[in-house]
């Protein structure tokens, strides 16, 4: 069974449209979500984490309405507000988020131990929120979005604020959870965090899924921007005299003596040709870099031509 | 630090009914209201208040029991605490001015700073419906209610029975015992739900005391004038204070006048009316977590 599901799921805030039959399936793995403000990724997490009903579709988890108990059960939602209530500890925060999805006092308190343990913040459990950094008031909020072991954990800006080490042991966290099984969905402005995290990217905008995919899938599909491509060679002008006469190349720019700026469509044939001529030609490449790959790019791709179709 | 290193364990065993959760929701309500030092000074008031009843009880059973003559002259000055429903009544009202106080400063930290700040995300997403999480808002508000009012009430009633030779004041007044549950309960309620809906809407501690204090001084002082004015006691019903307690002096089966009597009736359907009002005020705040402005 698909752990979730919208089914031609539209949601109407009045006459403001947040999500326009929005069809898609989330699949194991970590899956970026990424949009302007007020594309409507927030409604879509809280269509998902069932804080909101669609107005038209479905949204299921493991085959339940997503607002139900025993759908909630299944997601862990770590949301980008603050709003804790300030005098309380961590560790009663967690608790009594544990306690909500219907652990006993004992049971409770141990899940809290072990989710705190695993973001790292027994030692300081006992402050109160007031007292916590940015970065370990998004550790507290992630513990309680963990501590009913759910399937789907959906993390909304999770990096937001936390500092570079911080970033590095939840991506190692996340990795980890994901190597459990879990499946993860991340919603974050941070792009190029998600071309290290995600296995796949939702691309969302004025309420409709753009694209859907790994990034080599996505950029495939964008035959009106040439991929760019990067070559460092020392026979720089050989290659390029070569490579124009591939027909999947469009543009060949010299950068200087060592270098080639290349723009090319039909990536997957370039790739092959790329290989044959360089063994062919005997060319010692250096570094190749696809320049415009990475989640910014296809995003700003994706907008460009979501607003201005052809 | 990795998984493993701390034990992480998948969880597969069975959770309690999601109703169970209405329980942490009250009592985190109630124990944040208990960390600010302003309610405990209004708790402290109401303290006092019962301390000093609680006292005279005290000394009026002493002195009885030690010295009778002196217990005549006792029982003129301190007059109003004879042990009757009428001493629970008069208690429970003053109690109830000051829960009043409290509850008008307590509602942004109960319910608004949820629908504020965002805090009702971290509720909704979690293994309960919105109900359960009104519910429990609720719970706390009428527990913070019967705390200070049903709660010391009661703590009276046993400590007057409990002073008196014999139990026969348990058996002969079971009435004090239903009017202080009763009265107790019509006081959570309303409270609870005009609270609760008028802290969903205005949100933040100023608008909610001004418009607290809006329904329970300033409509009841133009009650009066237009009483005055028109001659007409049916003004009067516009005052909810005045009608809750109505409710509560029936409770306690203290309606000795006809016109009280008339009264009663349109009392109940105003209080009746301002929870059912409250309810309806309470559905859209809760529908879904606002996304959009």
């Amino acid at each position: 069974m698909t752990l979730c599901e919208f089914d031609c799921v539209s949601k109407w805030y009045g006459p403001v449209i947040g999500l326009n039959d929005v069809s898609l399936s989330i699949e194991p793995g970590i899956t970026g979500l990424v949009g302007h403000n007020g594309a409507g990724k927030s409604t879509l997490i809280k269509l998902l984490t069932g804080q909101l009903r669609p107005s038209i579709g479905e949204v299921r988890i493991r085959g339940r309405r997503a607002w139900s108990a025993s759908a909630k059960r299944h997601i862990g939602y770590c949301p980008d507000v603050d709003a804790f209530y300030e005098e309380m500890s961590g560790r009663a925060f967690v608790r009594t988020m544990a306690k909500l999805h219907g652990f006993s006092n004992r049971v409770a308190r141990e899940r809290a131990e072990d989710v705190l343990a695993q973001v790292g913040m027994t030692d300081r459990a006992d402050r109160p929120l007031a007292s916590y950094s940015k970065g370990m008031r998004q550790r507290i909020k992630l513990a309680q979005a963990l501590v009913h072991d759910p399937d789907l954990i959906v993390l909304d800006e999770p990096l937001n604020g936390v500092d570079p080490i911080g970033r590095v042991e939840l991506t190692r966290l996340f990795r980890e959870l994901l190597a459990r099984g879990k499946t993860i969905l991340i919603s974050s402005h941070l792009l190029d965090e998600m071309d290290a995290l995600a296995n796949r990217i939702l691309f969302i905008c004025r309420g409709r899924i753009l694209a859907s995919g790994s990034l080599e899938e996505i950029r495939a599909l964008l035959d009106d921007h040439p991929l760019k491509i990067r070559i460092a060679t020392s026979r720089a002008r050989q290659l390029a005299t070569r490579l124009l006469a591939l027909d999947t190349v469009q543009g060949v720019e010299l950068n200087g003596d060592d270098e080639l700026l290349l723009e090319v469509h039909r990536a997957k044939q370039f790739f092959a040709s790329l290989a044959d001529v360089v063994t062919r030609e005997g060319v010692d490449v250096e570094r190749l870099q696809v320049i415009d790959a990475s989640t910014e790019a296809i995003f700003d791709y994706l907008m460009e031509s979501a607003n201005h179709p052809r | 630090m990795s998984l493993e290193a701390v034990l992480y364990r998948d969880w597969s065993g069975r959770l309690r009914p999601s109703w169970l959760a209405c329980w942490p929701i009250a009592r985190t309500g109630l124990l944040l209201v208990l960390r600010r030092k302003m309610f405990w000074l209004l708790l402290g008031l109401a303290l006092l208040n019962f301390l000093f009843v609680f006292a005279t009880i005290y000394l009026k059973a002493q002195v009885a029991s030690q010295n009778p003559g002196l217990a005549r002259f006792v029982d003129r000055v301190l007059s109003n605490v004879t042990g009757t429903g009428e001493t629970y009544r008069d208690f429970m009202f003053a109690q109830g001015t000051v829960t009043m106080l409290l509850l008008g400063f307590a509602g942004a930290i109960l319910v608004g700073d949820d629908m504020r700040q965002g805090g009702l995300t971290f509720y909704l997403s979690r293994r309960i419906s919105r109900w359960h999480y009104v519910v429990g808002k609720l719970l706390s508000i009428g527990l913070l209610v019967s705390l200070t009012t049903t709660v010391p009430a009661l703590i009276l009633y046993v400590q007057y029975g409990l002073l008196m030779d014999s139990t026969s004041y348990f058996r002969e007044n079971l009435g004090i015992l239903r009017g202080i549950l009763g009265y107790g309960l019509i006081l959570s309620i309303t409270l609870s739900l005009l609270l609760f809906a008028m802290a969903s809407w205005l949100q933040k501690t100023v608008p909610l005391v001004m418009s607290w204090a809006c329904i329970f001084v300033m409509i009841p002082a133009l009650a009066g004038l237009l009483r005055r004015a028109f001659d007409d006691r049916n003004w009067q019903l516009l005052m909810l204070w005045r009608d809750v307690r109505l409710l509560g002096t029936w409770c306690f089966g203290g309606i000795d006048t006809d016109r009280e009597l008339q009264l009663l009736l349109p009392a109940a359907v105003i209080v009746l009316l301002v929870c059912l009002l409250s309810m309806l005020a309470i559905v859209p705040r809760v529908r879904a977590v606002r996304v959009v402005q």
